[in-house]
């Protein structure tokens, strides 16, 4: 039983941690809770991904070389897997840029409205 | 709105840790991610690509389609925050 | 000549991206010089997708590896018939709303119009890309892209509008997120991201509860983009506020791409028996697509807001294809796969009809479209046609896929479905009707009153031609594609149907 936990544990952790942001992007009324929420999920996803490329007793992706020659046999087995690091790439830069758009047409809505708070916002709408 | 949101995350959340049951374990050498696709990557990277660092040479050469299309998404948000915060220009006679 | 040939399938979304960054510098520099770019961008485009679909039907699929590495190790662009098809869909679509944007972007966005044009060009990139490739990352980079210009574009429309498109934001969001959760699930199981690979590896795995799983976020993340029956909620308020081209651009084209994602994934990444037979996925979503119909059907006929109205329309419309995949028999199938293409004439004709009216009368009410049919004639022949496509009047290509839906409803023997396409059809007349009748008010004021001379509201105004000329493209090729519909299902659709089914 204690070989299952501490075998699967990391996905459980990571699991809980989206929970919290999809709560939050969910349930929250505040648009900066949301943003923040959206950020956390955003997160807690690269996290998951990058915790499928590691290998016990492996070291970083790059091989060693000497001037002019290359490095000989390598073996695959002694290296984590390069590729969910390169797809998070990608990812941490998208969803910087999602929070960057999602920050702006907060700024938009708070120069219209003056608050954040989403049922301030619908009350005052039938104005 | 919090009680429906409560019972969606719960939902959820045990759907996926019902999907983490029959996972390969936490650094397994022979999981189906480490064998597949991977593998070339590392041993061919000096060969193919003259470059030590495997991510390197899988970002720019292997997969740099993916890393265009990331650079057009940075643009895409950068032009996207010009376009919302742009405020009107005072003065006469502006572009 | 033969470059352009055979690299055409990377043109398609290459030509838009790199004229984006240049209509950026040209636009800074020169703002009437951003307009023209554009317009030359799109049209290559459109010319790079004709090209493919014509190597297409002469060759069969085309497999482009980009980079020269292959797959699975390298990314590829896989075009076959269902691709071809709605490539050059989206490629007319964006050059006509291009040719209408002119106007109505010097109207109601005087001091914007060289970034308007950037993050227009990108958002048909983005669109472009999602529907041209062969691996499931790829896919998600420009879901992304499409997805934060489609933010921008909405949020600088009318009153309401970042409110609306904030909401957008995360309920995108939450759906990108879930298909790169799916995408995660099936990485860890398979090691492999490419849809081809993933075809031949997933039958090995399909009785474990990681890919069930993963399939089920898949679905979920697709729904939120798609804008299916429970979590439509953002689409109303989004494409009634945004500006008029913008909403012309997004509403035929956004939901309906996504619609093309999800029978991708049903169908080719997981074969048809796995959601058919083993998950019995798609009896679920043959009644999510009836309770859709039915929804956006009423919902339609309580508006006073024409826009509004029809992005209810659009939700209904979505019922219609969702459902089709339901039935999961070839000729709804085909059904559905017809139906987007049409659906995306149809709206963007709609759309556009609303375009002009608010440039004309600064509203998009239905009291707005008082007397249209002596003010504005043409655009009224515009929307006589739009509106004849969504009740689904022959010859019009509307009923020719409302007619294969409602035959493999009846051969499914699910008879919900079949009741509320015909539900829905009435309460689309009824629709349109009351829209005619406001637009006819003239000519019965002019038989009650006997007056020599019209009042001067009523008098001949017709829309500038930047703003007909698509219309009446877009009208013609409505029934172009009725009349031939016989020639596009058999050379194209039907080798488009996925094998199995």
């Amino acid at each position: 039983m204690w070989d299952f936990i501490v075998s699967k544990y990391n996905y459980w952790i990571y699991i809980i941690l989206m929970m919290i942001g999809f709560y939050g992007m969910m349930a929250k009324n505040n648009f900066m809770k949301k943003v923040i929420g959206m950020n956390i999920f955003q997160t807690a996803l690269i996290l998951y991904f990058i915790s499928t490329a590691a290998k016990r007793n492996a070291t970083l992706p790059i091989v060693e070389y000497h001037h002019g020659h290359g490095p000989g046999i390598v073996h695959a087995v002694d290296f984590i897997n390069p590729l969910p690091h390169v797809l998070m790439l990608t990812a941490i830069v998208v969803g910087v840029s999602t929070l960057g758009v999602a920050l702006a047409i907060v700024i938009l809505i708070y120069k219209r409205y003056h608050t954040l708070e989403e049922d301030e916002i619908l009350g005052s709408k039938g104005k | 709105m919090k009680g429906i949101s409560l019972i969606i995350v719960m939902i959820v959340g045990s759907m996926l840790i019902y999907g983490t049951l029959e996972m390969p374990k936490w650094g397994d050498p022979n999981a189906p991610a480490a064998i597949h696709v991977s593998p070339r990557y590392i041993e061919k990277t000096w060969e193919e690509t003259e470059t030590p660092n495997a991510v390197t040479s899988v970002v720019a050469d292997y997969r740099g389609y993916d890393t265009l299309g990331e650079t057009t998404v940075i643009f895409t948000a950068g032009i996207s925050c010009i376009l919302l915060l742009r405020k009107k220009r005072e003065k006469a006679g502006g572009e | 000549m033969e470059k352009i040939i055979s690299n055409s399938p990377a043109l398609i979304v290459v030509i838009p991206l790199i004229s984006a960054f240049l209509t950026l510098g040209i636009g800074v520099l020169k703002k009437k010089f951003c307009y023209p770019f554009a317009v030359i961008a799109l049209s290559l485009s459109v010319f790079s997708s004709v090209v493919t679909l014509n190597t297409i039907i002469k060759t069969g699929t085309i497999h482009y590896h980009l980079g020269g590495w292959d797959p699975p190790w390298g990314i590829e662009y896989v075009v076959d018939y269902l691709n071809g098809l709605i490539l050059v869909a989206i490629a007319i679509i964006g050059l006509m709303i291009v040719i209408f944007s002119k106007e109505t972007v010097k109207m109601e966005l005087p001091e914007r119009i060289p970034f308007f044009y950037t993050i227009f060009l990108l958002e048909v990139t983005g669109l472009l890309g999602i529907v041209v490739t062969g691996d499931m990352f790829n896919l998600y980079v420009f879901l992304e892209i499409a997805s934060l210009a489609g933010y921008a574009l909405i949020a600088i429309g009318e009153d309401g509008a970042p409110l609306a498109s904030f909401r957008y934001v995360i309920m995108g969001t939450i759906g990108a997120c879930f298909y790169l959760l799916g995408v995660g699930y099936l990485y860890i199981m398979t090691g492999s991201l490419n849809m081809a690979d993933l075809t031949q590896i997933l039958p090995n795995f399909y009785h474990s509860k990681v890919i069930m799983v993963a399939f089920v976020f898949f679905v979920v993340g697709v729904a939120i983009k798609m804008a299916l029956f429970p979590l439509h909620t953002w689409l109303p308020d989004a494409y009634t506020r945004a500006p008029s081209a913008v909403s012309a651009l997004l509403a035929p084209l956004m939901t309906k791409v996504g619609v093309y994602v999800m029978i991708r994934i049903l169908f080719t990444v997981f074969r048809p028996e796995f959601p058919i037979k083993m998950l019995h996925a798609t009896d679920i979503m043959a009644w999510f697509g009836t309770f859709a119909i039915l929804f956006g059907g009423i919902m339609a006929l309580s508006q006073t807001d024409f826009k509004r109205m029809l992005c209810y329309i659009i939700v209904a419309e979505i019922g219609y294809m969702v459902g089709g995949i339901g039935m999961a028999n070839a000729l709804a199938i085909k059904g559905a796969i017809f139906h987007i293409i049409n659906d995306m004439f149809m709206a963007a004709c709609l759309f556009l009809v609303a375009g002009i009216v608010m440039h004309e009368t600064g509203g998009h009410d239905i009291s707005d479209f008082t007397g249209i049919f002596r003010k504005m004639p043409f655009t009224a022949a515009i929307f006589m046609v739009g509106a004849l496509a969504v009740i689904g009047v022959p010859p019009t290509c509307g009923f020719f896929s409302k007619w294969y839906l409602l035959l493999g409803g009846i051969e499914a023997k699910h008879w919900g479905f079949v009741m509320a396409l015909l539900l829905c059809t009435l309460m689309n007349v009824a629709l349109f009707f009351r829209v005619i009748d406001k637009g006819l008010y003239v000519h019965a004021l002019e038989h009650k009153l006997e007056h020599a001379s019209e009042p001067k509201e009523l008098q001949f105004h017709e829309a500038p031609l930047s703003m007909l000329i698509p219309g009446f493209i877009i009208a013609i090729a409505i029934f172009l594609i009725g009349i031939f519909n016989q020639a596009i299902l058999k050379n194209i659709i039907e080798l488009a149907i996925p094998s199995g089914l």
